[in-house]
């Protein structure tokens, strides 16, 4: 297992290294010398340790240096510690290459190649008699680990784990970072009990509260009865050990919010202060989710699929895990289906109606977003006059002096009779898009004249595929006496609790709030109800990543036809 | 039961993953699928006529937020860029996503300008059903884009015959492997 090095390794290593001192020599000398590391205050070195750890950049500001696989050279800035060794310092296992923990609770001990997430005092208990295959770090050791790739038990690490050029200064700020990564479990973590909480808004009704709360309670009693078993005999050995002392029970809070939405944050913050948890599970809104998504942000806190339709849509957050982008991905679709389109004429001049509501603002700013992210020129949006205001000679007027030959309708079904005026413009009608989310219901009752020319955004599995999913979430609904299927609040709560189940197995004993996300960013994909794959990676937010286009069949009783691929570019 | 089989399973790896083998290097003949990708500027591209057009390519399998192979290889392909004198030959190198729901162009775009890719290397994305031909074709298939595996396609321009490097090379092994295939 540990091997000795060979008689000019360190040369051969310091050689490329070399090269990549000298190729950055100019651009170093043009950089303000970092102060030494002695004079900066803790937190300083925090700041800077962090950006070296998730970025790759010295505290010079110029990209970290390094050397992978024997002699690639690598730029701080294509990647970095943070890429392996995920946020929380727990590692990765990926490709048949496991990256080893980073973090200070593990660094600061031995490693063992059996039974490695043993304790010491367990260890002793058990009297495990193995020695390490490493022993604790030291500043000294570690440091050397990370410019050779050497451990202190002998043991080189893969060449995929990158060498790194770094002076004294800058490895002593990487060090005080790797010092304080991961160090005390987070809170929430209280005895033998993790702690969770979940949010319902004061617009929620009843039954969709009890949609939701129903499966994760029957979840946690579910969960809290496993530990029934450990007396069993698989428990007692030292696997058995290992393996239920990754156990906690759980513990649900019901956190109600009251009032308007911006009184939201300061109600949460009390909420966690008195009563601090390890994450918020699932959470349910009809409006904009984003008051809640910034106190999870503020507070460094994992929210868990939240029910909503809302999200709030970032590239760089972290700490919420949707399922998707909500109404904003069926706009992002809508773009996408029409520049793909064969047919140019019908992405020749798009015009959007937009409801002044949360719903319709989203659907319009997904597709704004991504019909420019696809080359296209701006577009022109119109808003919609208030619900039901606008017939078949209003939406006629409008057409007649935009002539578009696509119109995005972001609105409710309140506009079915107005369609009409899509097919009165000269020998091509005008083609719609309609929102299935926001038409709920009322989706299949389109008025059959119409329904040739009217495509519809349809965020979910098709229909009729979507029964034998569904029905796996039946499982956690004892309990639960009034059914709303259409809502999908359960069957939504039960993909919640399966990726939740997984993220708890694999996060182990690490009970750190970055590490639950990264566990979660590192599961395979997920065919679970509602969506058509729940899909992650580290970083990657927004589970489901697309959406169907359909159009309504014909008939009295009609069905959704799907026209597109499920539609992700 | 399952925990253990894992544990066992992790330690397994580890141990693998402390003494890599060396690469292995096989020549085979794959039959490039006849369907289109989408590259990193959102342009549909035949991939048939990409591949099988006599230039000089090398492909890999890679996704915009792996952990640990992809950045390795994408090392690999950054490096063998620099070193290629300006003037001399061209080789297009082709980075194929095995996570097409997630690698939009915009998340491409974004990969290759972390790389400081320079023209000549293109990420292709596609629809899912399209990449698992793809990868199928290559025999380069896997179910979970997690378990994938370090995977370097060279195409030798004279016979059309396809090199087939298992494993991760260093830049002087990239480079010599380029000249065997006479790529350089």
């Amino acid at each position: 297992m540990s091997s000795r090095p060979e008689p000019g390794a360190f040369r051969r290593l310091l050689a490329p290294l070399l090269g990549v001192l000298l190729l950055a020599t100019p651009a170093l000398a043009q950089v303000k010398p970092a102060p030494a590391a002695a004079e900066l205050t803790s937190e300083q070195k925090l700041v800077l340790g962090e950006r070296m750890y998730r970025q790759g950049i010295l505290p010079s500001g110029e990209p970290m240096s390094s050397i992978v696989s024997g002699d690639v050279q690598v730029a701080g800035t294509s990647f970095s510690c943070v890429s392996c060794h995920l946020r929380g310092g727990l590692g990765s296992w990926e490709g048949g290459i496991v990256t080893l923990p980073t973090n200070a609770a593990r660094l600061s001990i031995p490693r063992y190649w059996k039974f490695p997430n043993l304790s010491l005092e367990e260890r002793k208990e058990l009297k495990l008699q193995n020695p390490p295959a490493r022993p604790a770090y030291t500043d000294a050791t570690l440091a050397h680990l990370i410019r050779t790739g050497r451990d202190p038990g002998g043991t080189d690490m893969h060449p995929v784990m990158p060498r790194y050029y770094l002076s004294d200064p800058d490895m002593a700020i990487l060090l005080h970072y790797l010092a304080n990564l991961s160090a005390r479990h987070s809170p929430g973590v209280i005895g033998d009990t993790l702690h969770f909480a979940t949010v319902i808004t004061p617009e929620v009704s009843v039954d969709d509260q009890q949609a939701m709360l129903v499966p994760i309670n029957n979840y946690v009693k579910r969960h809290n009865q496993f530990s029934a078993g450990f007396g069993n005999r698989m428990y007692l050995g030292v696997g058995g050990n290992e393996m239920s002392g990754a156990y906690r029970k759980m513990a649900l809070s019901v956190w109600r919010l009251q009032g308007a939405p911006d009184t939201w944050g300061r109600q949460l913050e009390a909420f966690l202060a008195k009563d601090p948890v390890f994450a918020m599970l699932g959470g349910i809104s009809y409006g904009d989710w984003k008051p809640v998504h910034d106190f999870c942000e503020r507070s460094q806190l994992p929210c868990l699929f939240p029910i909503t339709d809302l999200p709030a849509v970032s590239d760089t957050d972290w700490y919420t895990q949707y399922f998707s982008k909500g109404y904003y991905q069926e706009g992002q679709a809508a773009a996408r289906y029409l520049n793909g389109l064969d047919n140019p004429a019908a992405a020749r001049k798009v015009l959007q109606l937009v409801q002044d509501t949360p719903q319709g603002r989203a659907l319009a700013q997904g597709f704004r977003e991504a019909w420019a992210e696809l080359g296209q020129p701006p577009i022109k949006e119109l808003p919609l006059p208030r619900e039901g205001a606008l017939d078949a000679s209003g939406l006629a007027a409008i057409l007649d002096q935009e002539k578009p030959s696509t119109v995005l309708l972001w609105t409710g079904d309140s506009i079915y009779p107005a369609l009409d005026a899509l097919l009165r413009k000269g020998p091509t009608p005008v083609n719609g898009f309609l929102s299935a989310r926001l038409l709920g219901a009322q989706v299949t009752s389109l008025p059959e004249q119409v329904r040739a020319h009217v495509w519809i955004t349809y965020p979910y599995r098709e229909p009729h595929l979507e029964p034998k999913f569904s029905a796996y979430a039946d499982t956690l609904l004892a309990g639960l006496t009034k059914r709303h299927p259409e809502t999908r609040v359960s069957t939504r709560t039960y993909a919640m609790v399966q990726v939740l189940r997984q993220a708890l197995m694999d996060m182990d004993r690490h009970f750190y709030r970055d590490n639950l996300l990264d566990r979660i960013g590192m599961q395979r994909d997920q065919i679970l109800p509602d969506y058509l794959r729940l899909s992650f990676g580290p970083g990657q937010r927004y589970a489901s990543k697309g959406c169907y286009i359909m159009q309504v069949g014909p008939g009295a009783t009609p069905v959704l036809v799907r026209k597109s691929e499920w539609v992700i570019h | 039961m399952r925990r253990i089989s894992m544990a066992l399973g992790m330690t397994a790896v580890v141990l693998s993953a402390q003494a890599p083998p060396p690469y292995t290097r096989t020549l085979e003949t794959y039959t490039v699928p006849d369907l289109v990708l989408v590259n990193q500027d959102g342009a549909k591209v035949k991939l048939k006529g990409l591949l099988d057009s006599g230039e000089p390519i090398i492909l890999d399998f890679i996704f915009g937020t792996c952990t640990t192979i992809c950045p390795v290889l994408s090392a690999g392909y950054a490096n063998l860029q620099a070193k290629l004198p300006p003037g001399g030959p061209k080789i297009h190198l082709v980075s194929i996503s095995i996570d097409p729901e997630n690698d939009t162009p915009k998340v491409m775009r974004d990969y290759l300008k972390r790389y400081r890719a320079k023209p000549g290397w293109d990420f292709f994305t596609g629809r899912r059903e399209d990449i698992d031909k793809v990868m199928n074709a290559f025999n380069a298939y896997i179910p979970n884009k997690m378990s994938h595996y370090p995977l370097t396609l060279i195409r030798d321009p004279k016979t059309g015959k396809w090199i087939r490097i298992f494993g991760l090379m260093s830049s002087s092994e990239f480079m010599a492997e380029c000249k065997k295939a006479g790529l350089l």
